[in-house]
């Protein structure tokens, strides 16, 4: 009977008119879970700038429309210049080792090295759209701190950030958290594998293909000298 | 009238919209969607806190054509200002 897909004067004010039925006009969006912030690390210029100045916040969202609109109208990871990162974070949590959320925590990554052979800019979005989404881990976990991509002369890196390395923190609490003492070590492992899998799934990755968790304090500690991987999967 | 600065670019249609849209209830309002559309996986949503918002892939995938707004009308000049041009980051910045 009629088009119901349009937004007819008749329709009551309530009735929910989404994106799809009209992208002018909708009155409904779509809830995020979290809300996000898109961060954007500049290329150094050479002249010893500070990284404070290189690390812009972009953007805040918290609906999968404004999602779009944003990734629609921003410059595609494929042209970006070497050095530059995309970092998309849980709103509150800055991008670096040394916030306070990211401290005690680590990250699971994996390097395309045949920049030619992937398509970066798919492979990044389809990360976005699961942490957006909220599929990378379940609902208690509290693990998911963001993600980043990398563009680097010889690779591009995708990771994710996670809030612990599957130990309980300082200040914790006693519960069944990410950081409390009521996870044990054995089901924290499970929980950080269990989000290395999905990752990799959402990579597309092939079962030989293995993604690596690492702390950032060993990162950082590492030097030069490529971090020792805590996990595999 | 004549010396009057340039009026400021007006949002679009489509940008007013995203503002005053209401956050759907995703739970509660399924199977709105206009023929051919997929609802959200239900299984992603049966869990007791996450309040609907869990979205898979497919799902999201289908508004990358549909939904091209930029998020505000000084989108341009603020994507200059952080991400700039391609072209220009390469480039050495001006002493200070």
């Amino acid at each position: 009977t009629g088009d119901s897909a349009s937004a007819g004067a008749s329709s009551v004010d309530d009735a929910p008119v989404t994106v799809f039925h009209d992208p002018e006009n909708f009155n409904v969006k779509h809830p995020l879970m979290n809300a996000w912030t898109l961060w954007f690390t500049k290329p150094p210029s050479g002249k010893g700038d500070n990284w404070n100045e290189l690390l812009k916040e972009v953007i805040s969202f918290d609906s999968v429309e404004e999602f779009w609109g944003i990734y629609n109208n921003i410059t595609p990871t494929s042209e970006l210049a070497l050095k530059s990162d995309y970092h998309l974070f849980k709103k509150g949590v800055r991008p670096e080792w040394e916030d306070l959320q990211n401290k005690h925590g680590g990250k699971w990554a994996y390097q395309f090295k045949e920049k030619k052979a992937i398509n970066i800019d798919a492979l990044w979005l389809h990360v976005m759209l699961a942490a957006i989404g909220e599929t990378l881990e379940d609902e208690n976990d509290g693990e998911v701190m963001g993600v980043v991509v990398n563009v680097r002369k010889g690779f591009y890196r995708i990771g994710l950030w996670t809030r612990t390395v599957g130990k309980p923190l300082p200040g914790g609490g006693d519960g069944n958290n990410a950081g409390g003492k009521g996870r044990s070590i054995e089901q924290g492992k499970d929980v950080l594998m269990k989000i290395g899998k999905r990752f990799k799934e959402s990579l597309g990755l092939k079962e030989n293909e293995t993604v690596e968790f690492s702390g950032h304090t060993d990162s950082a500690h590492a030097g030069s000298t490529r971090a020792k991987a805590k996990f595999t999967a | 009238e004549t010396n009057k600065p340039i009026e400021p670019a007006q949002p679009t249609a489509g940008m007013q919209a995203l503002k005053s849209a209401r956050f759907l209830q995703v739970r509660n309002e399924m199977a709105i969607y206009p023929e051919g559309i997929k609802s959200p996986n239900p299984a992603l949503n049966q869990g007791g806190k996450s309040k609907g918002r869990q979205y898979d892939k497919d799902f999201l995938l289908q508004f990358q054509e549909i939904f091209k707004e930029k998020p505000a009308v000084d989108w341009d000049a603020k994507l200059k200002e952080t991400v700039g041009d391609s072209s220009d980051s390469a480039r050495p910045q001006s002493a200070r």
